[in-house]
């Protein structure tokens, strides 16, 4: 049962609970009504619950403040809160996959090279080519260029050690090496 | 003296070491300050300066490596925005 169910249920039970508060309001209405006709002093009384700070909820309460009341509770149960997005989140993580990683092929490798550097802002796609240079064709510096091989990086989920890093400056070079790395022939 | 090697070598460390901070704001902050300083730097020629701005680099590097250590101690939850996969458990 997820909370948004809780909720629902919730509310439902309390818009069924509302008419019978009503009616239980009425009648300590007319109870207090009663026993202030014994008393026959209805000044004094008001008085008196003002000096003791007595809570008359049956005088006050119409449909109105009671719906309000009502929906406030409801309310509180339906935000989303840290820590019910902590628990979908865990819940979530709960999920393991035990397979391999999706096959590669070298057709795959290299679509995936070239969206990613289609995605890196500085590159214009027009000019992107597999056999285009970083630095002499496509304009990038030596920073860009360590931020693409991060990129390849972070998209094939292995580390790629500085003296590679700074051989492979086409994406011709960055398929191969993928390719090489991940024992793809084909 | 630093080589050109050397500065990538930390322009490198400094962005992955800066992924790791977990608040995002920290985070985003910096990605870009990394990114401009180097930027703003390229073209300095006088050893001296570079080798200084080197050093400021190293510190910053262990700065924020310290700081990725207390960011995960007193770890806040996830800002709305930086949420990219809606996984949602289904409602009913």
């Amino acid at each position: 049962m997820s909370f948004t169910q809780i909720a629902r249920s919730c509310s439902r039970l309390a818009a069924t609970l509302a008419p019978r508060r009503v009616a239980s309001g009425i009648l300590i209405q007319s109870q207090a009504s009663r026993m202030m006709h014994r008393i026959a002093v209805p000044s004094m009384t008001s008085q008196l619950s003002q000096k003791f700070g007595v809570r008359s909820y049956s005088a006050k309460s119409t449909i109105e403040d009671i719906k309000f009341r009502v929906l406030k509770v409801v309310s509180a149960y339906d935000k989303v809160t840290a820590e019910k997005e902590c628990r979908g989140r865990w819940q979530t993580q709960l999920v393991r996959r035990y397979s391999a990683k999706p096959p590669l092929s070298l057709k795959l490798i290299n679509e995936r090279v070239l969206l990613v550097l289609k995605l890196y802002d500085k590159i214009d796609p027009s000019k992107l080519n597999v056999e285009s240079h970083f630095i002499n064709d496509l304009g990038l510096d030596s920073l860009d260029h360590v931020e693409v091989i991060m990129a390849m990086e972070d998209e094939f989920g292995f580390e790629i050690p500085d003296s590679d890093a700074e051989k492979l400056l086409k994406p011709a070079d960055i398929i191969k090496y993928v390719a090489d790395k991940e024992d793809v022939y084909e | 003296m630093s080589t050109r090697r050397q500065a990538i070598t930390l322009y490198r460390n400094l962005l992955r070491e800066s992924e790791k901070l977990p608040s995002y704001n920290f985070r985003m902050y910096a990605a870009r300050k990394i990114r401009d300083t180097f930027r703003a730097n390229r073209s300095t020629r006088d050893y001296a300066e570079i080798d200084r701005q080197m050093a400021e680099g190293q510190q910053n590097l262990e700065l924020i490596r310290r700081q990725v250590i207390i960011g995960h101690l007193y770890s806040a939850d996830k800002l709305v925005i930086e949420n990219k996969k809606t996984l949602k458990p289904s409602d009913d």
